[in-house]
Order: C-alpha cells, then structure tokens, then sequence
C-alpha cells in the first residue's frame, strides 16, 4: 500500500513536471527577441531619436515657429501659440521611453560584452537626449530616469544638475571611446560609420555646447569645462563632412520634413528670416525657401509668423514660400551638431574670454562654414561676410553670433530656439494674434500624463522653476 | 495530466460501488409525458428500499421491489409522482409537466441542466424564438433590455460590433465581455484590430439566430465559477438546436427582408457656408481663392448671394444652402435573409441541417456583406449505453466593403461631414471624377470626395469558420455517467485594405492584406453522478478535466505605395513592403469537481471547485484554484405554502471565487523590430567599415512582469425568487458583492521611467450591484397582457491600482478626453481639460474675454450608466402577438466628439445662437478698425468710417478679479475656444429607446392543415424605432467603436440606425 501510494506521487511529480516544461515553453515568445544586440539597438535610438527631434511636434510645428524660421499657411493655431498640455508628449515620451531606455540597455551590454565604445556612443547620444530635455521643459528626471525597477514616479532634477549630469557623462565618454585600430568595434552606427574618433569630437562639441548653455550662470563652470577639453587634448568636430547628423534615406526612410509634405501642405518658411536674408542678400535664401507657385514679384515670400487662418489663406498656398528643395528632400539631413556651431560656439567662448582664440575670426570662419555646408562658395560668401550688417561687433558679441547663428541654425528648430532664448538676438516679436500677451513660448509645457501618472514630482517641478507655462523661463535663460 | 483524470474517475467509482443493492420482484414498465413522448432518464426510487434506477433511451424501466411497494418517478420539468405497485406486470406511467415555472430547468456551467429552484444564483434564459424574430444579424444586440444587469452597446447600423456586459466592469484592463460557449464549446468573441478603419463586428455574430434553441445568461462568477479563468464577466450559453424535439421529418422555412434607415444625424445649421470670417470664393478648393482651402462653414450667409463654387468654374452662383446634403449621402439599407432546415429523429439517431443564407446592403453607399452557414447537429445511440452526438457550424462572411468609421481622412465616413460646407450640393460630387480621373470634391486641401472615399478605398473581408465538435456519452452504470467530449472554433479572417492612389493625403494609395487565424480547441473528460440517496437526499456530482489551446495569429502585408495606379497587389508597390506577423499561443490544464446535496426538494448545496494550470504564468504561480458554494431554500416547498396569494417563494445565496490567467507572453521584456536603415554609398564611400542595411530595434513600450499572479475575484450574491398569484405577479431580485484583485494591468507610468507603462499584478475593483425582474400579467384570458420588467444597477468602485500606491490613474483609452480608472472613482472616469472656475463656480475668461483652461485636467464623469432596464409588454390574443419592448440606460456621460469637431466647425446648429444680428450678434467694431485695439461694443451709432460686425457674443464668465464678463469675441473665435475644454463635449448620456415592437401571428391549425403545414407564421419587426429621450445632441449616446473597455468617448460615429421588416417562417 505504501508503495501504491509512492508510485502514484512519483506518476503525478513526473506528469507534473512534463506538464511545467511544455507550458513553458509555450509561453516563449516567438515574435520578438528577449535580448538584443547592441548594434541593432543602436540604429534603433540614432533613427528614433532624429525622427522626433527633426519631426513634426518638435521641430515643424513649434520651435521652427517660436524662431520664426517656418510660419504655418493653415491651421494656424501653433503659430499662435495655441497649445495644450498633450501639445508637447513626443519628445518626452521618445526621449526617455524609446532613447533612454534602448541607449541604457546598449550601455548594460556593453559592459557585459567588455565593449567601452558602445557604452561612450552610447552615452554621447543619451547626454544629448538629457540635453534637448532640458533646454526644452527645464526640471527633468535624470538621475531616476529610466529605472523602472528602482523608480516608479522618478524626481525632476534640477535644470542645473542636469547639464551639470551630462557633462560628466560627455567627460566619461570621452574617457572610454577608443578608436585605437585593436580596440573593440562597434556595427549599427548609421552617424559615423563606426568611426569612434568622430564620436569622441561629437561628445566634445556637445560639452562645449553645454558649456555656453550656461554661461550666463555659470561661467566658471562653463570655462572649466572648455579647460578640461582642452587639457584632455580632445578635438571638436571639424568639417561639414563630419557633422553630427543622420542622413535619411529614401521612403519609407525619409526625412521628417518630407514625409510632412508628402500628405500636408501647412507649412512655409516664416516672413521673418525671408526678410532678414533679403536684407543681408542672403545666397542662402534659394536654399532655405522655394519660389512660390504663382509668379511673384519677389520670388520668395514667407508667411507672417501668428497670422490667423483667413490671414494666412488670404496671402494663399500659392503665393507663399515653402522651405527649400535640400530641405524638402526625402534624403536631407536631420543636423544634430554642425561645425559652424563649433565654430560658432569657439567665438563665443573667446568672446567671453574663456579661452585666447580670436572670436572674430572663428566668427567668420562658422559663417563660411555654414555656406559650405550647402556648397555655397566663391565670391558671394566674401562680400556677405564683408558687408557692414554682418561684420562681427565685439561690443555685442551676442548680437553678432546670435543673428549669424540663428541664420546658420535654420531648421534645427529646437537648437536654434535655444540659442535664441540664451543669446536674445535676433530680437522676435510676436503677432498680435498670439495668445500669451505678446511673449513667444520660452519653454515646452510638461505632458499632461505627468499630472496623473508622477503628480508629487511634477508639483515639486513646479513649485521650484515656475508655472508650468510656456512662458516661464528656464533656469539657462538669464536674461 | 491524464493521471490526474485517472485518479478522479477512481475515486468516483469507488464512492459509486459502495451503493449495494437488495433483490426484490422486478417491477418493469414505461414512463411517457402527457403529449405520448417516451421520457428517458426518469429518476424512479422505490421509498421501501431506497432502491433507484432511471429509464432507458425508450423510457423503458426494470427494478426490483417489494411486492407492496411505492414508486417514486421524478423528472426535471415534471411532477414528481408516487405509485403503489399492487401487480406485477408492466407499469404504464404518465409524467404531468409541471406548469410550476418552479420547477423550471435550465442549462448551467459546462451545459448541465438543474432545476432552476436547486441554484444559489441567478441565471436567465432567452428562448430561440425571440432571437429569431428580432432580426438582429449580430445577435448579442437582441440580449439588450431583456435580460436584467446585461447591458449591450450597439456601435452603428447591423454590421458593427457590440459590446456586452455583465453586471458591470470587473477588470480593469483585461476583457470584460462574456465568455460565449456554443453547445458546450468555447467560442471566441473577439474583435480582431480595426485595419482600415472600419468597425469589425465581434465574432460570435458569425452564429445564426435562426439556429439557436435558446440562451443562457450566467450573470458573473458565481454562476459560472466552473468555467474557471473566463468566468468572471460571466458566460452566455448558447443551445443549438437539434432534431431531438421532432416527432418525424420536420422542415421550416423561414424568411425575411429587412430595412434600414437613418436613426440620428448632427443637426446641422443652414445659415452660413463654407469660409472663414464671413468670406469666401472658390478657385481650386486648396487655397488658391478666398478661404477655398478652409473647410469649415464660418463663411458667407447662405442668402443667395453669387459666389463661384467647386463646380461652377469660375463663375459665380447663387450661395445657397443645402439642408440634407449629409442625409442625402445614405441610402435605405436592407438585408434579406432566407433559411431552411430539416430535421429529424428515430429510435436511434437524431439530427437537424439548416442552411442560411444573409445579404446585406448597408446605409452607406457601396457597403455591404453576406453570411452563409451550414449547421449539422446529429447524435447517434451507437448502443444502447453509449451515445455519440457531433455538432459542426460553417460559417462564412463575405464582404467587398465595410462602411469606413473613425476620423481617418481616407476612409472616415462622418469626418468629412462635420467639416462639410453646408452649400455643398452632394448630387453634384456624386460623379466623384473630374475630367482628368482625379478625384472632384468641394475641398481639396484635406479631403477627398465623399463618394471617392466610399467606392474607392475599399476594405473587404472574407471570414471562414468552422466550430465543431463530437461527443461521447457512455452510461456506465444507472446514474453514473461518462462524458467525452472535444471541440474546436477555427477561422480565417482575411481584409484587403485599398487606398486608391491620388487620394488626399495618400497621394500614392497604399494596399494592405490583413490575415488572422484563430483556433481554440477544448478537450473536457468528465464523470457525472446522479442519486436519489434515499426520500429526503439526491446527490448529483461531477468531476473532470479540460485541456485548452488557442493560437491567434496575424499576418500583415502592405505596399505603403502604389507604383501604378488601380492595380491592388502586393507587388505594385513603390516603396519596400512593410510586413508583420504575429502569433499567440496559450495552453492549460485544468480539473473540476461540482456537487449538489438536495435535501427534500426544497434545500439544495452546491459546490464546485477548479483547478487551472496556464502557460501564460510563471512555473511558481501557474497553478491555482478556487472554489464556489451555493444554496437555496424553497420556502413554499419546506412550510408547504399551498395559497394562491403566494406560490412559490425561494432565496438563494452564495460566494464564489474564480481566477484567471495573463494574456500570452507577458513575462519576459521583448525588443521591436523596425524596418531596416539603408545607408546610402555617398556615407559608404565616408565609412568604409559601415554596413548597409541596419537592422533595428527598440525597447518595448512595457515593462513585463516575470512574477506574475492569477487574476482573482470574488463574488458574493443573494436573492429572492418569488411568485404571487398563481403566476399572475413574478419577482426575481438578486444582489452581489464582487471584488476583483491581482489585477493584471499594463498600467501607464511616467515616461521618464524608460516605459510607458508596467505590467502590475496588482489592481483591485470592486463592484456591487442589485438586479430585479417583474413579471405581471394583468390579463390572463383568451386575451393575454404580460408586462416584464427588468432593471439592474452597478456601483463600481476602483479601490487601488498598485500595492505601493504610487498610482492613482489607469488610462483605459485616450481621443481628446480620456477614460481611466482613477482610485476611488467608478470604473470609466472620463477625464480631461476643463473651465476654470472660480470659488463660486463661475468660469474665469482670460484676457481676450474667451473661457480659460483649468491647467489641472479633471474627471469630468464616467461613462458606466447608473442603471439600465427595459420594460417588455407582449399582448397575445390566440394566435396574434404583439410584443413591445423600451429600453433605458439612465446616467453615465459621454464625450461628444462630433459636436466638439462640429462646433469648431461651425456646420452645428448649436454654433448658430450670435452668428448674426438676427441670431442674437452683438454689434462691435475694432477702433479705428484696428484689430490689435479689440471689441467695443456699438452703443448708439458707430464712429464713422468702422466696419461695424453682427457676430459679436460675450461669454458668461468673470475676470480673474471675479468681475462680470464684457469682452465680446466674434463668434467665430467664440465657438472655436471650446475645442480645447473637453468640459464642453461632455453630455449626460442617458436614453430612453423603443428597441423592438414585434407583431406576430401564427396561422390557426386548420387552415394549414390542409394544405399538409405544420406551422406558418408571419411577423412584422422594428428594431431602434425611437430614441423617446437623450439629453445629448448630434448624436446616438449609446455608441461604441469597438468591443473593448474604452467607452464613453464618441469620435464622428457613424449615425446608427432602424430597422423594419417582415418574417416568414413555414414548418413542414
């Protein structure tokens, strides 16, 4: 009887077991891998991220407007500022849930894998992540993001010590990047090619950035930072064939910009920068708008940035200038950091006497840096340089670069738009038809998801850097 | 496994073979019903004794007894009946049915038929014919109002989806429809995604009302505890009918037509056209006139005034309106449907064929589907103890277009319609065509023409399915039985997506193939046992087990773009394909064991336990069980009441608990494959050591939960049945107590955690509830008036969401508003941007006079009702029947998101009030008409040489210091501030319907006889006749888009509809 009852328990484990491993096995996902491979997540974060910072929320649909580089010809409410807490969700939920989070599983592996140049490209590009986070919504989770296991309802951060985070992170990364010929290799770099010594001038031209992001406020901080570079021996980048950039390829890989014009037509470039470039006689105006439609007499005409619908239906879709064929094409560039923003940036510096090089001459050296990025060369670029209204003004450096460089920064709308909340220049007006009493957005609202889903953290947010409107200034934006 | 069912049925046998038996004379004889038919299974019991047996398949009996003994015969639906055995030889007996509606059987878990006084819970039948003749191609939709605490949303017109719900939602995030179970064969009710933008009706709609023998409502856990981990929405049991109640060849034919017209539009304005600021003048409808790109209808009055127009070209012509220009975009539907079916049964066999044949012509132009099925229901007395019975169902569903829905430019029916210039003359779009092939239309900045939209970009669907099944019954000794039986639902579903190429905004087109294959097979053992232990004891108990597959799987096909033009293969393509494929697999495990002890006909428990072992849990947590006690107590039976004041008085109670399990592969964190990067050879030449095509993968948007648990709710319920009256006055009254915890939800997190939501295991709701039904029949002659209330009211209660509550809100579904689950709330929060109001309330404007936002997003309502009920009069005069049903769903609210388009739009009615002078405007002008100086209002006269505008309304509000309002907006700006404030789209989303009135007689016996008829009869139905109340405009508040928990949130439906038709059924 014993020995029944024994065969019977030992009949029932081994059923039992059987049974376990056959469910098991059918609870195995067949349709997407558990672990993935570094280079393939890496391609995943590069073209993500440069999809929603090149894409339509970021770039086409409001900081291109608060710039006054594009203006929209319908449905205008974003030109006039109209906007809503679920207005600005792209970049948080892309930045932290798609980049974050696939460039920290890249870092994960790559210490795994013993392979540091995966872990720096991978840090270079989740520093400028963090970064195009924080110039646009100030307070964000750094330290805490992307932690799901620790951290739930991550804190914001402090503006500061999130610039002041990423520079070590840039720091680390340059420490780690070897592009030494027996250093380990990295594939699914669809940037650099795999070209680490790119990636180490990248992530030195991204602390320069930041550096100047916080000049104003920081100065110390600023030319410690420039100091260290330099101390390091490290290089910035130094040619436009060396831009921080992902070329886009043709559909279904195409350009942001171009996908928009392939199913809309709301958009053309913005009266403003059309009449700044008409004024300086601009040989990048044929490259930044089109001719109209319908023959005008000036061939080029933007739309008045917050013009009302009827206002902007009344000029006509015609009429009016959309950005330019380089710009419109499916293969365009999303520019991510370009080398007359180095050069622009190395003036600036000089400018402010952190460092001993002559800020004229690098100012000049970024605007034909900029000309040569669309092949603009020969004689027009020495008169441009040379007229009076571009001559570079020690007496108000910020003046000087921060007109040059809101010229040079056309389409990168987020970037420009934060220069020209640091620098001031060019001076922007609003339309009258604008909503916030004649201000432009100096800041993204926070999704409103923030409100439900980490409501102590985001009223911390709040209560420490302002109402959480689009008009209140972030902690970089000192004057 | 097997093991495992070994052992039960041991123990079974060895509880059975300790009945032993004395020998007595044998007593033999028959038992009939009163109509002459042969009754097997009688339960016979000899009260000397104690000695049972029942009668076999000729309800033919042997038994031995003492010679001066007493028979006891009982039957379910019969009167039990004793009988003095005073000589030997064959005993003739004849079962009275019993009129008592007490003794009522009715079909429960796992297709068991108890006597419904025997059940702690509350169950509800629907019998075929009501189905039939309501004329429902979906037939959930004929459950709605008929069946207390059952609430049905109907989405729009026949060939959309409904939603049914049980007693309210108990999961947050998962299902909270139903489990379907066809003649004891799970069957799936899916709604499988919503490619192309149309409104895929739910599955079980593939089964034809003209075959079901009746329905079975198992009203939550308590009732259907037994089918375990899909128990807890409860179960709906659907019988098929069989060729088992025929006497002989039977044939019937049954026929219908049916119309079907327009139930709800917008109520559109018809004083002002297209254009913004009163201006407009069309030159190519994309912006190259005046406001020609603009396609809202801020325009020019409709006075007649001469305006060049789309289809004019270039000349101008009277502005004028055109009232029914949506309206008249509609056809009449109808649908025909004709079926045949014969049946018979002999000694030995039984069976039943039917064909059916549905066409189907929808309200929007160019849609339409047709279902045929075959049902072949047969069982077979292969010996005298073993029994066979296979059922099989084809179904097939054919259709070259479905109406587009949803508010996708390219396919959306009534998106274009709030947009829609009310000069537009739609008969001049119908040929939709302009002389170079491209589509012509009133706007064509964004739109393609309405009819272009319906006849070109098309998505057909082509469902095959196959539910089928076989089972074996083997009689092992008197009262214990032995039950085989294996089934399957399998289909294919299969859509072609066609845009046409030049479509706005698809100027490519694109062509999509869409496949999915669905099976689930179950396989269920099982052991009953049925005893009369003694005169005052039965025992009825039941073991098994049951092993489930289900696969799901889904292939996608898709050319982005088209090369050429017309051509719809995947090969015509421009662009790579874009493919994806998908499979889900689960399997379990599962044993079950019921009981039920009567104790005198008037006290009854009932238990029952399960224990399921699922694949898609982790190996620690896979296997769980729960259990579920019931009871109930006869009081008229147990006091034995005989008074015509009360005839019949029981109360019931009971708990339950049932548990259930994840939805496939949600352990493990999984990547996404995006389409490859090619890099192109100028970055080749750059990096040499580049590859070209990359790979790509991104994180998945969840974070998985390797430890999860069953899901498990508990539910607690009590009722009273009671009849008055002989029948005359019918109460039924049930109240529950549901809990619901361990909930598995994919709850969103803040982004900034690298996921945009978590998998918890973690939610808990709880809902309770009461559920009544009236029954009165006020008239009981030759002339019969029953009136049948039924009403049912649900509290939900979300009382947590994660254990460490860190999280408040569970975003169920998101369009403008959303809907969440928010602690403390009842499930189905809708919420969103609101006014802000001051301490009074009052509405704060911002400086330019419009209302401001509230920066703080509110709950603005749910959209769960407070209660629902219908009221069912049918007056029955011999063979004539008129039956009436209203039905009311009061509470709950709903975002409107047609009036929050339409009113931005201006094409409204509501936007009409201060559009002009005549329309209440307030006259203003701009000083020195300088629109930056804003409004003044015109006191007097004018200064000269101001443009001087009509449209001026002020918005009743206060200032931030809480002074009055005086800032006048022109209307247009007024009207447009409300899109933003969801507030403003939220109405109360109570109704009260005339849901059917069905006129039907049946043709007296001797005027068919002759002409050799078994039954003819002939009926009228409407269905959805009248909204008799809503308090929402532009609208049918009972909409939803799609089966799943995201109700609530309106967005340009599709106007539903009402039907009428005509029915003839003729048996032969």
């Amino acid at each position: 009887m014993k020995n029944k009852k024994f065969y019977i328990l030992a009949i029932l484990a081994i059923a039992f077991s059987s049974c376990n491993k056959e469910l098991d096995e059918v609870n195995i996902n067949p349709n997407a891998p558990e672990i993935p491979q570094p280079d393939y997540l890496l391609t995943g974060a590069i073209k993500n991220t440069s999809d929603t910072y090149w894409g339509t929320t970021n770039n086409l649909n409001s900081s291109l407007l608060f710039v006054q580089h594009w203006a929209k010809v319908q449905y205008t409410e974003e030109d006039r500022f109209i906007f809503s807490n679920s207005s600005f969700t792209a970049l948080w939920s892309t930045g932290y849930a798609q980049s974050v989070a696939g460039l920290n599983k890249i870092i994960e592996l790559a210490d795994a894998q013993s392979n540091p140049n995966y872990k720096g490209v991978a840090l270079v590009l989740r520093s400028w992540v963090f970064l195009l986070l924080a110039d646009a919504y100030g307070d964000v989770p750094y330290t805490q993001a992307g932690k799901i296991k620790q951290f739930v309802t991550p804190v914001y951060d402090k503006q500061k010590d999130v610039y002041y985070g990423i520079l070590n992170d840039l720091k680390s990364a340059q420490s780690v990047l070897d592009p030494a010929a027996g250093a380990a290799r990295i594939s699914g770099d669809i940037m650099y090619g795999g070209n680490i010594t790119h990636w180490k001038e990248f992530a030195n031209s991204l602390r320069l950035r930041i550096a100047l992001r916080i000049a104003d406020k920081e100065p110390t901080k600023s030319k410690a930072v420039i100091d260290e570079i330099k101390t390091e021996g490290g290089n910035y980048i130094g040619s436009n064939a060396f831009n921080a950039q992902l070329v886009y390829q043709a559909s279904p890989q195409q350009n942001p910009v171009a996908a928009s014009f392939e199913t809309r037509n709301d958009y053309r470039i913005s009266k403003t920068i059309v009449d700044k470039l008409f004024a300086l006689k601009d040989p990048r105006l044929p490259v930044y708008a089109s001719k109209t439609e319908n023959v005008t007499p000036q061939n080029y005409v933007g739309i008045p940035n917050g013009s009302t619908n009827s206002e902007a239906s009344a000029i006509g879709l015609a009429n009016s200038s959309k950005p330019g064929a380089y710009f419109l094409n499916p293969l365009a560039p999303a520019v991510i950091l370009s080398y007359a923003e180095v050069l622009f940036d190395r003036a600036e510096a000089a400018a402010r006497g952190f460092t001993t090089e002559n800020a004229e001459d690098l100012y000049k050296q970024a605007i034909r840096a900029s000309f040569s990025q669309y092949a603009l060369t020969g004689s027009d670029v020495d008169n441009y340089i040379n007229q009076a209204a571009v001559q570079y003004d020690p007496g108000n450096y910020k003046k000087s670069i921060g007109e040059q460089k809101w010229i040079a920064l056309f389409g990168q709308g987020l970037e420009a738009w934060a220069e020209q909340r640091r620098l001031d220049y060019p001076q922007l007006t609003a339309s009258v038809n604008t909503v916030l009493n004649g201000k432009i957005p100096v800041r993204f609202i926070y999704p409103g998801t923030e409100q439900s889903l980490n409501g102590q953290n985001y009223k911390n947010a709040v209560s420490s850097q302002g109402a959480d409107l689009l008009t209140t200034k972030l902690w970089f934006d000192a004057f | 496994m097997i093991k495992i069912f070994k052992s039960i049925a041991l123990i079974l046998l060895l509880f059975i073979t300790q009945q032993l038996f004395a020998q007595n004379a044998t007593i033999t004889g028959t038992v009939k019903s009163a109509d002459g038919e042969t009754l097997p299974g009688v339960s016979i019991f000899i009260k000397e004794t104690k000695q049972t047996t029942i009668t076999d398949g000729k309800g033919a009996f042997s038994i031995s007894a003492p010679e001066k003994g007493t028979l006891v015969f009982s039957y379910i639906g019969f009167k039990t009946q004793e009988i003095q055995i005073s000589k030997n030889g064959p005993v003739s007996v004849v079962l009275q049915s019993s009129d008592n509606a007490l003794d009522e059987v009715v079909v429960t878990a796992l297709g068991i038929s108890r006597q419904k006084k025997s059940l702690g819970y509350a169950v509800q039948e629907l019998k075929g014919q009501d189905l039939a003749e309501a004329k429902e191609s979906n037939l959930v939709n004929a459950l709605a109002g008929k069946i207390a605490g059952v609430r049905v949303t109907n989405s729009q017109g026949s060939m959309g989806s409904s939603r049914v719900v049980i007693r309210g939602e108990t999961s947050i995030a998962g299902n909270n429809q139903p489990l379907f179970v066809v003649d004891g064969i799970p069957v799936d009710n899916s709604q499988l995604n919503s490619a192309g933008a149309r409104d895929y009706a739910n599955t079980i709609s593939d089964i034809n009302p003209e075959d079901i023998e009746s329905i079975s409502v198992l009203k939550g856990p308590n009732a259907a505890a037994l089918y375990g981990s899909r128990a807890a929405a409860g179960v709906i049991l659907i019988k098929t009918k069989t060729g088992k109640s025929k006497k002989g060849l039977g044939i019937a034919v049954n026929s219908n037509a049916v119309l079907e017209t327009l139930l709800t539009l917008p109520v559109y304005q018809n004083a002002f056209g297209q254009g913004s600021e009163g201006r407009f003048s069309y030159v190519d409808g994309a912006g190259k006139g005046l406001n020609d790109g603009v396609d809202e209808s801020w325009g020019p009055k409709l006075d007649g005034r001469l305006i060049p127009q789309f289809y004019s070209k270039g000349v101008a012509v009277p502005f004028v309106a055109h009232p029914d220009n949506v309206r008249d975009f509609f056809q009449t539907g109808y649908s025909l449907n004709n079926g045949v079916s014969v049946a018979d049964a002999g000694e030995k066999y039984d069976y039943r064929i039917s064909y059916n044949n549905l066409k189907q012509v929808g309200i929007v132009p160019n849609s339409g589907q047709g279902k045929n099925s075959f049902v072949f229901n047969t069982s077979l007395k292969i010996t005298p103890k073993l029994t066979l019975t296979a059922n099989a169902n084809y179904s097939k569903l054919n259709s070259d277009n479905l109406p587009g829905t949803g508010g996708s430019r390219s396919t959306s029916t009534m998106l274009q319609f709030t947009w829609f210039g009310r000069q537009v003359d739609i008969n001049q779009l119908k040929n939709y065509l302009d002389e170079n092939g491209k589509t012509f239309n009133w706007n064509n900045s964004y739109y393609s023409n309405p009819y272009w939209v319906a006849y070109e970009n098309t998505v057909s669907q082509n469902r095959n399915r196959i539910i089928g099944s076989l089972a074996l019954n083997y009689k092992i000794i008197d009262g214990l039985d032995f039950n085989f039986r294996s089934g399957t639902d399998y289909y294919n579903d299969r859509r072609k997506v066609r845009i046409a190429y030049g479509t706005n905004g698809t100027p490519f087109g694109s062509y999509t193939e869409s496949a999915f294959t669905v099976n689930e097979n179950n396989t269920d053992a099982t052991l009953n046992f049925n005893k009369q232990l003694n005169e005052d004891f039965s025992l009825e108990l039941l073991g098994g087990g049951n092993i489930r597959t289900q696969s799901i799987e889904q292939n996608d096909q898709s050319a982005p773009k088209l090369a050429i033009a017309g051509l719809y293969t995947l090969k015509n393509s421009r662009d790579p394909l874009i493919s994806s494929n998908n499979l889900s697999r689960l399997k379990s495990y599962s044993v079950y064991a019921s009981g039920q002890i009567g104790f005198r006909n008037y006290l009854f428990a009932n238990i029952t336990a399960r224990n399921d072992w699922s694949s898609t849990l982790p190996a620690q947590n896979r296997s769980y069980f729960y259990p579920s006690f019931n009871g109930s107590f006869v009081a008229t039976e147990a006091f034995d009441i005989k008074s015509e004041a009360l005839t019949y008085l029981k109360i019931r109670g009971g708990w339950s608990k049932v548990g259930k399990d994840a939805d496939p592969y949600r352990l493990i964190n999984t990547y996404a494959f995006g389409a490859p990067f090619n890099i192109n050879p100028d970055l080749l030449k750059l990096y040499p050591d580049i590859v070209g095509a990359n790979p790509q993968l991104s994180p998945g948007a969840i974070d998985l939960n390797p430890n999860l648990k069953p899901e498990t709710t508990t539910s607690t319920e009590l009722g009273v049945e009671a009849v008055f009256f002989n029948k005359r006055l019918r109460f039924d009254l049930s109240a529950y107590n549901t809990n619901s915890y361990n909930q598995i939800l994919a709850a969103d997190v803040s982004q900034s955690t690298g996921f945009s939501s978590k998998l918890l295991n973690a939610g808990k709701i709880n809902n309770k509830g009461i559920e009544a039904q009236l029954g009165i029949t006020p008239i009981k002659k030759a002339f019969t008036w029953d009136i049948d209330f039924n009403f049912a009211a649900n509290r939900s209660r979300v009382i947590e969401l994660d254990a460490e509550k860190l999280l408040t809100n569970y975003v169920v579904a998101s369009s403008s508003a959303q809907v969440i689950a928010t602690v403390g709330q009842p499930y189905g929060s809708l919420f969103g941007t609101a006014f802000l109001r001051d301490g009074n309330g009052n509405i704060i404007v911002n400086a330019t006079g419009a209302p401001a936002t509230n920066p703080n997003k509110q709950v603005l309502g749910k959209y769960t009702p407070d209660w629902i009920g219908g009221v069912y009069n049918t007056f029955t005069y011999k063979g004539l029947s008129l039956g009436v049903l209203v039905d009311a769903s009061i509470g709950g609210s709903i975002y409107n998101g047609t009036y929050s388009t339409g009113t931005y739009t201006g094409v409204l009615a509501s936007t009409l009030p201060g559009r002009a002078a005549e329309y209440g405007g307030i006259s203003y002008y701009y000083p020195g008409n300088d629109k930056t100086k804003g409004t003044v209002r015109v006191n007097g006269t004018a200064p000269a040489g101001v443009t001087v505008y009509d449209d001026g309304i002020i918005f009743d509000g206060v200032t931030a210091d809480g002074k009055p309002n005086d800032k006048i907006l022109p209307a247009q700006q007024y009207y447009k501030t409300f899109r933003n404030i969801d507030e403003s789209s939220i109405f109360d989303a109570s109704y009260v319907k005339l849901r059917e009135v069905k006129l039907s007689y049946n043709l007296p016996a001797k005027w068919i006889r002759p002409l050799s008829l078994q039954g003819v009869s002939v009926s009228l139905v409407g269905r959805n006749l009248w909204i008799i109340h809503r308090n929402t405009v532009d609208i049918d508040p009972e909409v939803a888009f799609n089966t799943g928990n995201g109700q609530g949130l309106e967005s340009l439906s599709n106007p539903s509809t009402r039907s009428y038709g005509i029915n003839l059924n003729v048996k032969f």
